[in-house]
Formats: C-alpha cells, structure tokens, sequence
C-alpha cells in the first residue's frame, strides 16, 4: 500500500476528513523530479486556522513561481487523526502530494503565536525528525518565521534557521542558496553558514548564551569560527508593489475560518500603540498602490470564484486614499456581486463615507477596539482615541444602519486600575445610549453589544518588554468586577479569556533559551494544541516548569531592569531600544506619542537602507 | 436555457459534503465566465440544483449539476468553461443543454446503480448473502430518518442486483420517499449470514429516471 492508500483507510474514521484531503482548486502540483528543492510549508495548527493565513499564501506562491522549486503545504493533525497516524505509523505528510515531511529539503515553520509551539514539536515527532538540530544529521532543515520569531529563545534548540522580517525575498534567498549549497556537495554546517549570510536570517547554534547568578541573561554572543554577525538585522521589503503577491489562491472545499480574498493593502502602522507588537516589528509603512490592488483584485476574483474581498492591513483606516480604493472596488465588483469588508476597523477614522460604499454590498459587526476604559489607561498605552471619538463612529454606524457592535479590551495593561476597568461597562453604556439616540424608525432593529476583554501578555520589541504581566488573583478578580458591571448593561455579551493560557503565553513570549526545556517537556507529558481551550492541559505545563526546574512567574511576572540583557536583544527588528525605552518612559508618565504620519517619532527604523527616507 | 452537466468525484474528493459541494460550485461558477441566471431577492445566488446527494466518503461518475443560464450558450463553450472551472478530481464527462421546461433531474431520479468495493476476504460472504436475499419476499431493516428510526422493507427496493468479483453490484431505488442507501443495504445483508458490518467503497455508477414506457434509463439521456 502506499502512503496516500494508508492515509485514505484513515479518513472516514476521523472528524472533519477534507482537511487531509487535498485537491483543491488552484494547489500548485509539480513534478517532484523535475524541481531541485522540495520546500515544506507548515501551519502548526489545523487545516482550517492555517488556509485563513494570509503570509503563507504569499510564501506559497512566492517559492512555486520559482520553477526549480515545489512548495507543498503541512498542517497540524488534529488530535484525532494525530493519534491515528500514530497507531499506524504514519508520517506526517504534505497535502499536495503527500509525501512524509522528513523527505522534505527544507521544512519551514511560521510562529504565529506561542501557543501552537507544542505542535511544533509534535510535527517534528509525527514527522520522524529529531527534536533537536544538534540530533540532526540528515532531512529537512527547519526554519521559522513570523512574528513570534522575533524571540525564537524557547525554539532556538529545535530549529535550524530563523527568519526575521518580511518573508517574500528572504524565502527565495533561502531557497536559492539551499539549491547552491546542495550543488556544491558541502556538509549541513556549511548550508548554516551561507544561509546567514542572507538578510534577516539568524543561525541560533551559532550563538552562546551565558547566564547571571540571578537567572537574567548575560550575553549572547557569536561562537568563535561562525563569523556571524553581533546582530541580526531583519529582512525588509522595501516596494511591496514590487513584491511577489499570490495571482492565484487555494480554494478551500470545507469552510475555514477565512474564506474570501485577502488583499494586503499595507503593511506596518504608524499609530505607535505601545502594546501592540505588529505595530513595532512590521514598521515602516508601505502602501501597495491603487492601482496594483485594483489589479491584483481583478486577477484573485477570476482565479477564485470567490464573492468577498477583505482589506487587511494592522489599521486599513489609514490607508491613504482608502475612499477612492473602497469607491473603485465596489463600483468594479458590485456588478460581479463581490463583497468588500474591511477588518479590524479603527474608531478614529472619518468613516461614513467608506461605510456607505461598502454597506451597498453588505453589512456586518462594526469592530471597534478602545483597547482600554479610561483615557488615562488610553493615553498609557498610546491608544490615540478619545471616547468621543468612538461615540462619533458608533454614531455615524448606527445612522447608516448598522446595529451589532464589537468591543475589544484588554485587562492588565500597565498601571490599571479598578476604575480604569469600570470604565469598559462605562463605555457600554454609552454606546448603548448612542443607539437608542438615533430614531427609531432610522436605525436597524437589533442592537448587539459585544464586549470581549482579553488578558494583556507583555510582548518583546514593545515598549511594555519590561514590564510585569498582571498576577491571576488580580486578573480574575476584575474579569469578575467586570462581568458584574457589564450585566446591569442591558443586550451586552461579555467574553472574555481564561488567565492560563495568557500566563503561559506571556512566558513563551519573553523567555530565553533554558525554556525550551520547559516546552520540550511539556510536549512529552501530552501537551498539543494548546491554542484550543479543550486542549489546553495547564496542569502539565506547570509540571512541566518544576521539572526542569524553572519558575515561568520569572519570564511572566517579573518587572525588568532597563539594563537587563534581554534575550532577544542581538536580534533587531527595525525599531531601536532606545526608542523602546523612551516610550516605556513616557507610558509611565501617561505621556502619548503622535503617530507618526503626523511627524517622524524617531523609532529608528530609518537605520535600515530600505527605509532611509521613512520620515522625511 | 439549462445545462445539466454530468460530473465525477474522484477518490480523492469523496469527503467533500454535499453542502461544501454547494458552496463549492457556488464560486466555481463565479470562475467560469458563464452567464448564470441568479436568484432575485436579498441574496442573490445562482440558479442550480443537483440530481442526488452524494454520500460523504462515496465516489461518482453519475453526478448532474444543473444550472440556469441567462443567456443562450453552446454546449461545447459551456463543457469548456465548466472543465476550466474544476478541478481534475471532479471531471466533467458530459453536458446537455435543455429547455427551461426540462424537469428538475431531482424530480425524475428513481434508482442509482452502484459499483460497490468489499475487501478481498468478504467478497465470498457478501456473495452468499446476496444470494439469500434475492429469494427473500421481504427483508426489514431499521432506516434512521431525522424523525427518529423506521422498519421498512428493504426487498423491494433493491431492483436489481448482481454479485462481482470484488464485491457486488447494485440497482437500488432512489426516490423521495422510498430510498435504499447502500450502506443500508450492506448492513442488511450482512445481518443475513451472521457476518460483522463491512468497510466498503461505494461508487455511483449511474442515475436513472422512467422514460414515457415506464422503463429505467439514464438522466442524462431522458
């Protein structure tokens, strides 16, 4: 029997089997031998989290236009199918053409959160690779990428590679150098050594990190002999108009979480919230152009069939000419009865008139995130919106006739407060009053608040890097005050999140290289998809910490010096520490930064070539 | 104008759904170009309708979607369109136009012929069931409903019937109200000769309506 016959005998004995399935409309196929370098693309989590992801459909078509190249997607089994794989010694597999992953030449990983990297190791393992490089003396070399590879401590003993920054070329640049390094006939230690000469790649094993007697870091520094480099730069594009974008996109059989078209429009922000990692480590801004986008819609609307094209971008609000886009995409596609939405919509936009465009089409829950209740706690996180701000676009939406609103908070921010907390239903209130303000016969029926309040996790290259997250008995203390002030607001629903996996999540994110011990650990005592609530085993991952001996309230709960080593710090991802640790300051002094389209802030990332004129 | 297209599923497709099928076609047709009537109202969607659910894990070659075109087309550009919008796992094999007064295929489906797989070691079993069922006047078998479990008589909706040599082939009826699935079936015959339930691969080999005479012939060809 072959592979692909055993993991057929599989499916109709697992949930959901079109995950495994493949086939699908427009996945690129090759023809193994005719390609020099087989790339392995995985989404540590399922089927349906990962087809949602916009940066590996760009990574996808970026490596198969190469035509010496095969890029083949790997997803997470679910826990289901994952023991069943097991039981009948079946490998972890591509879905294109299933071939075991361990055949692969290089097996790329993208870290979107901390929380999927048990699956990390769990694919490793259902893969029949080593844990660690240093057991690793053949197959795939694995690399990792993404936002949370910006401190890739916890996984620097597992992965081969890093990549920092943006992925379009530096993938490439990979991919070429492997197929070099492979013609040449030199040893695995010596593909390490090319590929750190590319931009933006970080060779962990080439690296020493000592240690204090109080457990903070020391130094990390390069190894004698590596000749690499003190710091590592990250990749930067610096035209995405110029950048390889996806003319074709996989369309799913069963529902995933996000299926439509996504169109980047920009990438980077500039408003400078200063807990919000996306906004430092993908800086500087750089807009694709109308044009292009007009262009790269018309192609994805023909090679997919689909009926929504979603803006994505970390504010599209800001984009600069988002009305002519919106005018112009709804007055092309209207006709094709394609759908315009624009997600994670902001509350200080002049939004009306883009409203109206895209309420033509259809309309859905204005998302709104105040991020916190008070404008003290605002101006603290650098969250530049007032409530009149909000009131005014909760307005406008409830008089073009809108009636579901959603709300995203955050509990734990630096210096939070009880009152600061009370303001959230504080806030509810007023919006619900903004919508029983519009007459009765102008506003759509239905008013739907939701408020969602998820636990702040202190991010690296933020300026809150240094700060402590907030301890449970406080957390859960004000989720309950909240909870109890939220059900005097009448048509309110109030999620909000379990403290543990933010805790663990916190560690993960500012932890050094002793705590990949910790995960590798965790990941033996049964620790998988800890990113799903159902899964997610606590308990081990507290076993875990003791058995190593580490205490995770070190990496969580522990307020930094400014001039602790930090174990991300010989990694650079654009914006300057001191820059960080200006902000930091002015965060503690309730003090706000403009955002930066107003004027250059100063956050460093005009170091980098790509970016010289950014401010100017 | 109508196309009635004759499609199959592949191996590899058998665990789409049949709602995901819906959804599927939904946006394929967006691909192909073609002008597909579209139904009024709040959301608008496209005109179409298919001649049987297909079980999810079974595979085809007796598929028929229907579609509503605005405009006249030829069959030939509308075969092409419709092959360039699917993938090669779901192939199209046959395409008829008709007028708009053709009846709905899920109106005129009666019977499906299947293909059906065993493992090698029942075959011999199956074959001895088959047997025993055929001189049968009546055999029971509980049909789980969304209303709750029904005892029917399965025997006379097996039509015809023939034993192969890896497995059996089957004639059963298809209607709204009287519908013999062949997993059903399968169970049954299994309980005739004591044997456990079987894994088997179920494959639609053809859809049949009634011609004016009152004899079984294929969809495509009514």
């Amino acid at each position: 029997m072959t592979l692909s016959d055993r993991i057929e005998s599989l499916l109709m004995r697992v949930q959901k089997p079109a995950r495994y399935m493949g086939g699908e409309f427009n996945a690129v196929m090759k023809d193994p031998d005719k390609v020099d370098v087989r790339f392995a693309f995985l989404f540590p989590d399922t089927y349906e989290v990962g087809m949602s992801h916009l940066g590996m459909k760009i990574l996808y078509h970026a490596v198969n236009r190469l035509d010496y190249a095969w890029c083949e997607r790997v997803f997470s089994p679910w826990v289901d199918m994952a023991d069943l794989m097991r039981e009948n010694g079946i490998p972890l597999f591509s879905i294109e053409s299933r071939t075991p992953v361990r055949a692969f030449d290089i097996l790329g990983v993208t870290l979107q959160y901390e929380m999927s990297y048990t699956n990390i190791l769990d694919a490793l393992d259902l893969a029949g690779i080593p844990l660690r490089a240093e057991d690793r003396h053949e197959g795939p070399f694995i690399v990792v990428g993404g936002p949370c590879a910006f401190n890739p401590e916890p996984l620097a003993p597992f992965v081969d590679l890093v990549a920092l920054g943006d992925g379009e070329e530096e993938t490439v640049q990979l991919v070429e150098t492997y197929r070099a390094w492979k013609a040449s006939g030199a040893d695995r230690a010596e593909f390490l050594r090319m590929a750190s000469r590319i931009r933006g790649i970080y060779v962990p094993s080439f690296y020493d990190v000592r240690y204090n007697e109080d457990g903070t870091v020391a130094a990390v520094t390069p190894k004698p002999g590596t000749d690499a480099p003190q710091v590592v730069y990250k990749a930067m594009v610096r035209d995405l108009d110029a950048a390889s974008y996806p003319d074709k996109l996989i369309v799913p059989y069963n529902e995933v979480v996000h299926n439509r078209i996504m169109l980047e429009i920009f990438r980077g922000c500039t408003r400078g919230c200063r807990f919000c990692q996306a906004g430092m480590i993908y800086r500087p801004v750089r807009e694709r152009s109308l044009d292009e986008l007009m262009a790269i819609a018309e192609k994805l609307v023909d090679a997919t069939g689909y009926d929504e094209i979603s803006l994505m971008s970390l504010s599209s609000g800001d984009y600069s000419c988002l009305p002519e886009l919106a005018h112009q995409m709804v007055e092309k596609f209207a006709q094709r009865r394609v759908r315009i939405s624009l997600p994670s919509q902001r509350i200080d936009n002049v939004l009306t008139e883009t409203l109206r465009e895209t309420q033509k089409v259809k309309k859905t829950a204005l998302t709104l995130a105040p991020e916190a209740g008070t404008q003290r706690l605002r101006d603290v996180i650098n969250k530049g919106v007032t409530e009149e701000d909000l009131m005014r676009a909760v307005s406008d939406a409830f008089n073009e006739g809108w009636s579901a609103v959603k709300l995203y908070f955050m509990i734990g921010l630096p210096t939070e407060t009880d009152q600061d907390v009370l303001g959230i239903a504080d806030l509810a209130r007023k919006v619900r009053e903004c919508y029983f303000r519009v007459p009765k016969d102008r506003r759509a029926p239905g008013l739907r608040i939701t408020v969602s309040a998820s636990v702040f996790v202190p991010k690296n290259f933020t300026p809150f890097q240094w700060t402590a997250q907030l301890d449970e008995a406080t957390v859960v203390r004000r989720q309950r005050m909240l909870l109890e002030e939220l059900k005097k607001v009448k048509g309110v629903d109030f999620k909000y999140h379990d403290m543990s996996t933010s805790y663990m999540e916190a560690v993960l994110a500012r932890g050094d290289r002793r705590t990949a011990d910790a995960l590798e650990r965790a990941f033996r005592l049964g620790c998988r998809m800890d990113g799903w609530s159902d899964q997610y085993r606590h308990d081990l991952w507290l076993r875990a910490f003791e058995e190593v001996g580490l205490d995770p309230s070190f990496y969580a709960n522990r307020v930094r010096n400014l001039d602790e080593v930090l174990p991300w710090d010989h990694l650079d991802a654009g914006v300057s520490k001191a820059f960080l640790v200006r902000e930091w300051k002015k965060a503690e002094a309730g003090e706000t930064t403009r955002d930066c389209r107003k004027g250059c802030v100063g956050c460093g990332v005009n170091r980098y070539e790509e970016a010289k004129t950014c401010g100017q | 104008m109508r196309a009635m297209i004759r499609f199959g599923k592949e191996p590899r497709l058998r665990f789409i759904s049949h709602l995901d099928l819906q959804r599927f076609f939904q946006r394929a047709l967006n691909r192909t170009g073609l002008p597909i009537a579209y139904t009024q109202g709040f959301n608008p969607h496209p005109v179409m309708s298919f001649g049987s659910a297909l079980a999810l894990g079974w595979t085809s070659e007796y598929e028929i979607l229907d579609i509503k075109l605005s405009v006249p087309m030829g069959r030939k550009r509308t075969e092409e369109a419709m092959r360039s919008a699917l993938p090669e796992d779901l192939p199209v094999l046959e395409t008829r136009m008709v007028d708009d007064r053709h009846p709905a295929p899920m109106a005129q489906v009666k019977a499906s012929d299947y293909r059906i797989t065993l493992p090698e070691a029942r075959v011999e079993a199956f074959h001895r069931a088959l047997a025993a069922f055929s001189q049968m006047d009546s055999v029971k078998a509980v049909r789980k409903t969304k209303s709750g479990e029904k005892e029917i008589d399965i025997r006379p909706l097996a039509l015809q019937m023939e034993p192969t040599k890896t497995g059996l082939w089957a004639r059963l009826s298809l209607t709204e109200k009287c519908t013999l699935k062949p997993d059903l079936w399968l169970d049954a015959l299994a309980g005739l000769v004591g044997e456990p339930p079987v894994e088997a691969r179920i494959h639609r080999l053809c859809l049949l309506g009634m011609d004016a005479e009152g004899a079984l012939k294929p969809l495509m060809e009514l």
